[in-house]
Parts: C-alpha cells; sequence; structure tokens
C-alpha cells in the first residue's frame, strides 16, 4: 500500500471551495491590520502566563509518582505492542495495529492533548519512562547514573530537528511509509537514538535537546491553558505560555521543520505533485522496483526540503525587515519563532483533522486484533468505522476555523513581543508590518494549499 | 483584558463571515447537483436504464497508467465501477471503499461500488504501490 500523504489513510479530504481562501485571505488581512492599531501597547502576556495555581492537592495528585508509574507503564506497553506488531503482525498495514497507532493515535493525538492539557509527553513518553526505570534500579543498588558526556548549549535543538525531520521524511518522503516492517525498523532505530541520547546526555538535556517528539511536544503544549509549576498545576489564559523569545539554537529550525513538513503534506497531495512522481515512475517504468521508489523518495525528499526552506527563507526576511523598520541592531531571529507555534498547530489541524477522525476510528478494531490475526481481544474486532463521520462541510469549518484562530493567536503573541522589543510605540506598529506580513502569507498560503485539488 | 475579547470577537466575527460565504458555495454547489441530475434523468427517460453507473476506465501499460492518474468526479450515492484493463499482473485497490480485485496480464477487471462516502479515493496497484485512479465524490 503506498499512500502520497501524511503516511497512512484511506479518505482525502475535498478541496476547500476557493471562497474559502478569498474570504479567509482577506479577512486575515483586514483583521491583521484592525489589530495591529488596536491591540495593547504594553506586553501583557508575560504577565498572564503565571496564572492562578490550582489547589495543591490537584497538583501532588497530577504530579504525583504513583500517576508517573502507572502511566509509564501503560506507555511501555503499547510501544512494547507497536513494535512487536510491527515487526511480526500482518504486513497489509491497516489489519496491523502499529501503522495506525504511530501515524494517527501516536502523531496527531499526543500534539491534540499537548495543546489541550499541556506536557502530556513528560509523562507519557516511553522512553523517558524506560530512562526513568533504569535510573531507578541503578540507584536501587547504590549506584550513581551519571551522563557519560556533557551537554554542549551550542547544539541547542539542532540534534532534535534533525530526529523531527527523519520522522517527516519517513512519513511524507518514503514511499510505504506504513509497511509494518519499515515501521519496525524506524521505530526501532528511534529508540536507539531516545535511549541512548539519554543514557550519554543525561534525561533532562536530551528531552531538552535531542529527542524530536518531545521539544515539539513541548512546544505546542505552551498553547494548553494548563503548566505545571513548582509542583502545582496552573491555570492560565491559553497561548501565553508562548510569550517571550526562545534563544535556545535551532529553535528556529526546528519550528521550520514543523511549519514546512505540514505544508508539505498538504502540498504533496495536489494534483501538480502527484502527476509529478507519476511521471517519474512512468520514465523509469523498465527500471527495477527499487529504482522507481528511490526515485520517487528523491523528489519526495526535495519537495520537503524546499518547503521548510521557504519558511526559513521567508522567516529571516521577515525578521530582518523588522531590525531595519525598528531600528534594533541586535538579531530578532530568537524573538519571534514562538509565534509560529500556533500556526503550526493549526496547520495540523488543517491537514490533519479528517485523518484523526476517520483513521482513528480503526484504532477500536486494531485493539482487539493488533497482529491481523483474526483475534478478538475486547470483542471490538467487528466494529466497523463510519468513513462518512464528517461531512465536507464540517471538515471545511474546521481547517478554516483553526488557521484563522492560529493566525490571530500568532499575531496577538508576535505583537506582545514587538512591544517589549521595539518599546517606542509609534516604531513598533511600522516594525510590526514584515511579521504580520510573514503571518498573512502563511496563513493564506495554508488555506491555497487546503483550496488545491 | 479589553484587548483581549476584541481578540475574541475578531475571531468569532471572522469565522462567522465565512459561514455567509460558504453559504454561497453550498448553493452553488446544490446548483451543479441539480444541473447534473436533470441531465442524467434526460438520458435515462431515453435508454430506461435507471441504474446506468458511471464506469472510471484506467489502462495500465507497463505499470503504469496511460496518459497520466485518471481522474473523475462522481456525485455520492452515484453507481461507479471501476474498470482497469492492465498489462501487468497485480491487485487493483480501491481505498476507503476498501475494494480489491486481482487482474491478471493483459485482463480486465470491473470493481462496482455505490459512492456513499464524499471525499477523494485512490485506487493503485497494490503490490507496485502505483496510483492509477482518483476518484472524487462531491456531496
Amino acid at each position: 500500500m503506498r499512500l502520497l500523504a501524511h503516511g497512512i489513510g484511506v479518505v482525502r479530504d475535498l478541496p476547500i471551495p476557493a471562497v474559502y481562501f478569498y474570504v479567509g485571505a482577506s479577512l486575515v488581512l483586514v483583521v491583521s491590520f484592525v489589530l495591529l492599531f488596536a491591540l495593547w501597547r504594553r506586553p501583557l502576556l508575560e504577565e498572564r502566563a503565571k496564572g492562578q495555581a490550582l489547589p495543591g492537592w490537584f497538583g501532588r495528585l497530577v504530579l504525583s509518582g504513583a500517576v508517573r508509574i502507572v502511566l509509564g507503564l501503560f506507555s511501555v506497553l503499547l510501544f512494547g505492542l507497536t513494535l512487536a506488531t510491527a515487526l511480526f503482525g500482518t504486513t497489509t498495514s491497516l489489519l496491523n495495529f502499529a501503522p495506525t497507532f504511530v501515524y494517527v493515535i501516536f502523531w496527531l493525538g499526543i500534539p491534540f492533548l499537548s495543546v489541550l492539557f499541556g506536557n502530556v509527553w513528560s509523562v507519557l513518553s516511553p522512553w523517558r519512562a524506560i530512562a526513568d526505570a533504569i535510573v531507578w534500579l541503578l540507584e536501587l543498588r547504590g549506584r550513581e547514573a551519571r551522563p557519560v558526556l556533557e551537554w554542549s548549549d551550542r547544539w541547542g535543538r539542532y540534534p532534535a530537528a534533525a530526529a523531527l525531520f527523519a520522522f517527516v521524511a519517513l512519513e511524507l518522503a518514503k514511499v510505504s511509509p506504513d509497511y509494518p516492517r519499515t515501521l519496525a525498523i524506524a521505530t526501532a532505530l528511534y529508540s536507539y537514538w531516545a535511549l541512548a541520547g539519554m543514557a550519554v546526555y543525561g534525561r533532562d538535556a536530551w528531552t531538552r535537546g535531542g529527542e524530536g517528539f518531545a521539544v515539539m511536544f513541548e512546544l505546542l503544549s505552551r498553547i494548553a491553558p494548563f503548566a505545571a509549576r513548582e509542583g502545582r498545576i496552573v491555570l492560565r489564559w491559553p497561548f501565553t505560555g508562548l510569550a517571550g523569545d526562545e534563544r535556545t539554537r535551532g529553535a528556529l529550525l526546528f519550528v521550520a521543520v514543523m511549519l514546512g513538513s505540514t505544508s508539505f503534506d498538504g502540498f504533496s497531495r495536489t494534483i501538480r505533485w502527484q502527476d509529478l512522481t507519476s511521471q517519474v515512475r512512468a520514465h523509469l517504468a523498465d527500471s527495477s522496483h527499487r529504482t522507481v521508489d528511490l526515485a520517487v523518495m528523491g523528489v519526495n525528499l526535495v519537495g520537503l526540503v524546499l518547503f521548510i526552506a521557504a519558511i526559513l527563507a521567508t522567516y529571516l526576511v521577515a525578521v530582518a525587515a523588522a531590525e531595519k523598520l525598528g531600528g534594533i541592531r541586535r538579531s530578532l531571529i530568537p524573538d519571534f519563532v514562538l509565534p509560529l507555534v500556533p500556526i503550526a498547530a493549526a496547520y495540523m489541524v488543517a491537514h490533519y483533522f479528517t485523518l484523526a477522525v476517520i483513521q482513528g476510528q480503526f484504532i477500536v478494531t486494531l485493539a482487539s486484533d493488533p497482529f491481523g490475526r483474526g483475534w478478538d481481544l475486547f470483542g471490538t474486532a467487528d466494529f466497523a468505522p463510519n468513513l462518512a463521520l464528517v461531512s465536507p462541510q464540517t471538515v471545511w469549518y474546521v481547517q478554516f476555523g483553526a488557521l484563522v484562530v492560529g493566525h490571530v493567536a500568532g499575531l496577538a503573541i508576535a505583537h506582545d513581543r514587538a512591544v517589549v522589543v521595539f518599546r517606542d510605540t509609534r516604531r513598533s506598529v511600522e516594525a510590526q508590518i514584515p511579521m504580520l506580513a510573514l503571518m498573512v502569507l502563511y496563513t493564506s498560503a495554508g488555506l491555497w494549499l487546503l483550496s488545491r485539488g | 483584558m479589553n484587548k483581549i475579547l476584541l481578540v475574541v470577537a475578531a475571531t468569532v466575527a471572522s469565522i462567522a463571515l465565512v459561514g455567509c460565504g460558504s453559504n454561497d458555495s453550498e448553493s452553488a454547489s446544490t446548483d451543479t447537483t441539480t444541473t447534473d441530475t436533470t441531465t442524467t434523468t434526460t438520458d435515462t427517460t431515453t435508454t430506461t436504464e435507471a441504474e446506468k453507473p458511471t464506469e472510471v476506465k484506467v489502462v495500465v501499460v507497463n505499470g503504469s497508467p496511460q496518459g497520466g492518474i485518471v481522474r473523475q468526479t462522481v456525485n455520492k450515492d452515484d453507481q461507479v465501477v471501476l474498470v482497469v484493463t492492465s498489462d501487468v499482473a497485480d491487485e487493483i485497490h480501491l481505498h476507503g471503499y476498501d475494494k480489491a480485485k486481482d487482474v491478471a496480464a493483459g485482463g480486465t477487471i470491473r470493481l462496482p461500488f455505490k459512492a456513499t462516502i464524499p471525499g477523494r479515493f485512490e485506487a493503485e496497484l497494490e503490490s507496485r504501490g502505483v496510483q492509477i485512479a482518483e476518484i472524487t465524490v462531491e456531496p
């Protein structure tokens, strides 16, 4: 089975009608400029990010060791099941637990939970749980678990960006990314990366700089109205966790991989790209399977890299223009990275909503028969997923709504940062225009991609 | 606080506005559907074949679709038949509707189905992993 887009899936969205694009793009433009002049003149998001602490018992319960252990065990169990089904289950990917679990439940479910509830990955990561268990065992025997090498801050988030790129390349560029044995190899390799990294550089350092999923889910969790702070859970305005700058090196590249990959996913579904890969195949009709697949993968990889590069380039141009207009002598690159996070989240919702809702249902069947051997563990093997669960209109509303909300949130965060950076009010308005144009560009481009057939 | 309310209000207003926009597109799409149905009814009255299915024809040469990926749009609840003639042996698989049939080298197969699920669906040569058609089902 080969699917051009997002690793797995059986139903693809109808393109949103062009009117959504025109209305959306012009609205975003008008709303942006109106808000620019109407918005606050003094930074207020960082203040609000502090939030209000929920009762102490709640934090103690949610952050307790018992919850950690239970969730960790559950997660390690699922991880083991995924690896086992990928290795030994049926090779028909839709009848195997692993592809749907990896590409839908994990890859779409965890971002969703992170945006709603905060950094859930810190307790759900199977690799972290395994590392914690190993450290615990070592300490029980009276030995100390100490990192082998010292982490250097110069590496920032580059290793994590490389890890995320490897995953999206598998998902979007590889031919047959949902083939269970391919997933088995990928899961094993990534586990090695995650565990070896934690062993060498320490659990926390690697979670912040090397484990791609952890970095991505942590970034997304800053949108959430909940955060853990000093053993307590605080309630805050959504999106306020993204206030401030992001000085970790490689943060921009990381966010560019997030944005670039999702938009390439959309583009790779258009007629233009489908025909391109189809032509590549037709050209190489006499070559071996392997050659053709490698060629298609190469073409996809070039597309993916170009999209990431386009995000980077447009961001750098906008920042350079803002520096000039604002008369700022230092680099503003770290200052406007976080406003891109809501846009990345919006892209994910817009592109993956149908996949999550439709393909997600298959996990009910797969849970009963994970290896595709005709089992019925929970009596749900006969559950018939409803492929027409959401109407195209509903999908369009969700896609449109997500992009507009993401845009406005990104705009507000960028504005809040701008009044910190530029101080002088008149200048701050002018200097914001490049960033505003950048966001209008990303949102319109997102809508345009959705309106392509 | 007021400013935040303003942001929220602007967002809600923009979504509502698009709601109005989408009504246009919905009515436009219903228009096209009605014209389609009228043409079909004139067809059927002459031929008296009420259930004449829409055929989506694909010819596979050398393991890839002749003339590129075949694209066809049908309306929801249409009867559709995917007809594939292939010079290579493979399994033809229509995603979503999950219909599959083996085709022998030089053979032709027919995959009939009723278009009950709106969306875009790929048909492919399963073992080669080559897309041969895309059927769009309009709501």
